[in-house]
């Protein structure tokens, strides 16, 4: 491969604009064919593409009746709500009737604020905050460690009634919010921006100085603050091993620039989406979140015509939005769902048609899609509904399964039996799901 | 059932738990505060820090140290901004004077060194101990190969990121007055501290409730002072919901993002004079006149003011009065199409009142019947069901009548004699015939139960009620504690609470004076 530049963010763009059409990923791969990523490992061998997971999640839930199938096994029929994952029917596997106990349990907050905590960490809400490192956080201790990016965390959506528990996924631990990049083009800038040799250098040496400061300071504070400082430092290491891991062909990748409507979530997600596959496949991150909106969320959706409401609102066919009461009520949450899985199946769509090693990235994907509640409104937090996509370690697709356990017995199994994380335990797992992975 | 009514009034006494004795307290700037600080010490006009990850509420603000962590995202934000700010800093020059001394070489140690103690002070906001400045000597001589300036924009760049810098970390000791220093001018000026303030803190002049006096009304008689009531005030009316809010456009066309902004910049203007002129504080429940642009005046159904947010006064009249009469409150806690009561009564009882409204129990069924238009209902009809069904009516016999005696005024904020209620066809929105609208008449009898004497109708009445009532004299005092201490009151807090209510209430309710006795006490305090 010449040396001249092959990736621009043109490139990564132009996708966008036709739906699932692929932009070229070779400029990525060096002129042995490999994926530059791969020489970031230190001696790694270029064996079977390492596997990937990725949390995704939307706010409030669904309407069951439009998107839980009726029948299970492998001819079960695609409703409303999942019919966008129709062409990938083969790659999913539709999970429902999982409980999320630790909603249940006494404590401060709502029912989404405590939904929410649950569901990601097992654990209750703290009146700040999730209880616990969240799942995603969990698999990336355990998996990240030789990535650029131990994780990412993507957004889409930004109305919410801003509090913290319901603006971010993941979790590095009990209050530890990660918030997720939503500005397609700082995401870009983040992964791919335009570095040097003498930025590297320079990056490097104000780090070390930082960390010094660090230390030095540590001594004088009381226990408390030595490990808010320490969350500090740890981020500082994050950043360091961020640059210096940095691929060196990206140092000709074209600066991005902002444009377009940054309020058009569809075309917002869909750029994320492009960003996180080549994120993926380039072996910058193996763990990544994606919060297309926010828990007890407030977008609204004037690409589907309803305005009137915000999203909560719609859920209780509320928002004295006259005549959204209803069966025509449910309709309005039909679509909602619907565009939801849309974004999903786009993702699952582009890691498909993204070559890796024999296959496609989806091969060596572990997608897991979740709600804070399942029946958005009654606040239901067991039977939820969720959907597992791709095909690494032996994922079981093509099913509609309806489980009896809990959504940290279904972490478990995908952490430990599929992304070979080792947990061995996530709070309220009590046991691994059968027809989950095959052997 | 009874449990879920005694446990609100529980809360209403609000004993908190006691403080811990390893409490953190290490403050990271706030992005406001990265905003002001790096503009004081650079000169910078850019407000970096708004392009940051955005800060979420915990305890009703955006500063409380419980929630101040730096995730790996922020560390790459904080990491970017320092660069820009750095090369900004040193584009023309030293345009800025950031170099005390004239460099004879760029390797000049004697100035090298007295520009990274100089310019550390000011960044660390404390003088640098031996080892730091021979670091960032170290830092300096590296880059500065070719030009001093450099070497300085190095160290700028790399002391912009360190936690002595996005953190106020205090280590007590010998730097103990610039601790004091520091806590002055954040709580003050949401800034860092000027040359006076370091001046102080050098000659150990920040020692005594005097000394604090002295520097806290000059202070306060700076612009700069501004800036943090400024913040103080849209996070305690929850500026940034409005902000954010959505109406239904067939309802309320004249709703937009620049109206949402006059809102805001009402509401900070009827603060601004309150504190700046010295007025009675309590009057911004019970002001009869606004700081309105035409857009709002039009929205008020009153005359175009004579000048953009001059004060125009209600008509005797007016059911309009303080801040519940303005469109921000009365706006934020609405939906897009329609009134919430019960938003409006939480919203009356947590800011105001300072009592936390519990949660509603988990998987309640929360959903009022629906209003059709064979059957239009306003919303107190609706909402009976939370007066008289239980687990709801523990709590909402509480909230919703406080609501009730504003619903006069709608989802925008502007004033209505009736509920007009309109059924459109969702699936068929243009065709004129299948929208059915009914009328309804009002009634805007309001309570706030628990006070006596609380019976109301209108915002003006309601902000007479809370202007006159303790409780929401000291929950003024509390909101500003949590700004300032940045976490909830703690019950050792009391007498400190105590003290700077009896000197608000003393000063007739002069603002100035409250901040003074909170910023001596935080100032002095562990």
């Amino acid at each position: 491969m010449p040396s001249g530049i092959k990736l621009s963010r043109r490139h990564l763009l132009r996708g966008v604009a036709t739906a699932i059409a692929l932009p070229p990923l070779e400029a990525m791969f060096n002129p042995n064919g490999t994926l530059y990523a791969a020489e970031i490992k230190r001696g790694a061998a270029a064996a079977r593409p390492e596997t990937r997971f990725v949390l995704w999640f939307n706010g409030n839930g669904i309407t069951e009746r439009y998107w839980i199938p009726t029948s299970t096994g492998p001819d079960y029929e695609m409703t409303p709500c999942l019919a966008p994952l129709a062409p990938f029917r083969n790659d999913i596997h539709v999970i429902t009737g999982l409980d999320n106990p630790a909603a249940r349990l006494p404590g401060p907050g709502n029912d989404h604020h405590r939904s929410m905590s649950a569901l990601v960490s097992g654990s209750s809400f703290t009146g700040h905050g999730a209880g616990a490192a969240s799942i995603d956080q969990v698999i990336a201790g355990k998996i990240g460690g030789d990535s650029r990016f131990r994780s990412l965390q993507l957004g889409v959506t930004q109305e919410s009634f801003g509090e913290s528990i319901q603006r971010n996924l993941s979790w590095a631990g009990r209050d530890r919010a990660l918030p997720p990049e939503m500005i397609p083009h700082k995401l870009f800038d983040r992964i791919f921006g335009k570095r040097d040799e003498t930025w590297v250098a320079r990056k490097r040496s104000i780090l070390d100085a930082v960390q010094q400061d660090s230390k030095s300071l540590a001594s004088a504070l009381g226990k408390q603050d030595q490990l808010r400082l320490d969350e500090h430092l740890s981020s500082v290491r994050d950043m360091e091993r961020a640059i210096t891991m940095l691929p060196p062909e990206y140092a000709k990748v074209g600066e991005p620039e902002e444009s377009g409507d940054m309020k058009d979530w569809p075309r917002i997600s869909k750029l994320q989406s492009d960003l996180l596959a080549h994120a993926l496949v380039t072996g910058q991150t193996r763990v990544a979140s994606y919060m297309l909106t926010k828990c007890q969320g407030l977008s609204r959706f004037p690409w589907l015509g309803y305005t009137a409401a915000r999203h909560h609102d719609y859920t209780h066919a509320d928002g004295k939005a006259p005549g959204f009461d209803g069966p025509s009520g449910q309709r309005i949450m039909r679509d909602i769902c619907r565009w939801h899985v849309e974004e999903f199946a786009y993702l699952v769509a582009r890691l498909k048609a993204t070559p890796e090693g024999a296959g496609t990235l989806l091969d060596n994907c572990c997608l897991l899609f979740v709600h804070e509640h399942a029946e958005a409104n009654s606040h239901k937090n067991n039977g939820l509904a969720s959907i597992v996509a791709g095909h690494a370690g032996n994922l079981i697709t093509g099913m509609h399964s309806k489980l009896t356990g809990t959504v940290g017995d279904l972490y478990l199994t995908l952490a430990d039996n599929v992304m070979g994380a080792g947990l061995n335990q996530f709070p309220t797992a009590t046991r691994k799901l059968s027809g989950i992975a095959g052997a | 059932m009874m449990c879920v009514r005694a446990a609100f009034l529980v809360l209403l006494g609000a004993a908190i738990a006691l403080p811990s004795t390893d409490a953190p307290l290490m403050r990271r700037l706030t992005h406001s505060q990265y905003n002001h600080t790096v503009h004081d010490l650079l000169g910078d006009q850019t407000n970096p820090a708004s392009q940051f990850p955005e800060e979420d509420f915990v305890n009703g603000f955006k500063n409380q140290i419980s929630a101040q962590s730096v995730p790996p995202l922020l560390a790459e934000a904080y990491s970017a901004a320092a660069e820009k700010l750095a090369r900004n800093a040193f584009r023309g020059g030293d345009a800025n004077h950031l170099v005390p001394c004239r460099p004879r070489s760029a390797g000049d140690a004697a100035c090298r060194a007295q520009f990274i103690r100089d310019f550390g002070l000011k960044a660390f906001r404390r003088p640098l101990v031996a080892a730091e400045v021979a670091r960032y000597s170290s830092l300096f001589a590296a880059a500065a190969r070719g030009k001093f300036l450099d070497g300085a924009q190095l160290v700028v760049e790399a002391m912009l990121q360190s936690p002595n810098f996005l953190f106020r970390a205090e280590q007590g000791g010998d730097t103990r007055q610039y601790d004091i220093a520091s806590r002055l001018s954040y709580f003050l000026w949401d800034t860092m501290p000027d040359a006076q303030l370091f001046d102080a803190a050098a000659h150990g002049r920040l020692a005594t409730p005097d000394d604090i006096e002295k520097q806290a009304r000059r202070m306060l008689a700076d612009p700069r002072a501004r800036q943090s009531i400024d913040e103080f005030a849209s996070e305690w009316l929850r500026f940034d919901r409005i902000l954010s809010a959505v109406k239904d456009r067939r309802r309320y066309p004249q709703f937009s993002p620049e109206l949402a902004q006059s809102m805001t910049e009402e509401s900070r203007r009827l603060v601004q004079d309150a504190v700046w002129n010295d007025r009675d504080f309590m009057t911004i429940f019970t002001a009869g006149y606004g700081f309105l642009n035409s857009d709002l005046a039009t929205l008020y159904g009153l005359p175009a003011p004579s000048a953009e947010f001059a004060r125009v006064d209600f008509p005797a009249d007016s059911d309009r009065a303080g801040v519940i009469g303005q469109a921000t409150f009365l706006a934020l806690t609405s939906k897009p199409g329609e009134t919430s009561p019960t938003s409006r009564g939480v919203f009356v009882r947590e800011q105001f009142l300072c009592q936390k409204v519990p949660d509603p129990p988990p998987g309640v069924n929360s959903n009022l019947p629906p209003v059709t238009a064979d059957k239009p209902q306003t919303n107190r009809e609706r909402m009976a069901a939370h007066a008289t069904e239980q687990p709801c009516a523990g709590c909402h016999q509480f909230i919703d009548p406080i609501g009730f005696g504003l619903e006069k005024f709608d989802a925008v904020g502007a004033r209505r004699e009736k509920l007009k209620l309109v059924f459109y066809n969702p699936h068929d929105d243009d065709d004129e015939k299948k929208v059915k609208t009914a009328e309804l008449d009002l009634d805007a009898h309001g309570a706030v139960s628990g006070l006596p004497a609380a019976n109301f109708s209108s915002p003006k009445e309601l902000g007479m009620i809370l202007a006159a009532r303790p409780e929401c004299q000291e929950c003024v005092v509390r909101q500003l504690f949590r700004y300032a201490w940045g976490r909830h009151e703690l019950g050792a807090d009391r007498p400190v609470i105590l003290a700077a209510l009896a000197r608000f209430r003393d000063s007739q309710f002069r603002f100035k004076e409250l901040m003074i006795s909170l910023v001596s006490a935080y100032a002095l305090g562990n």
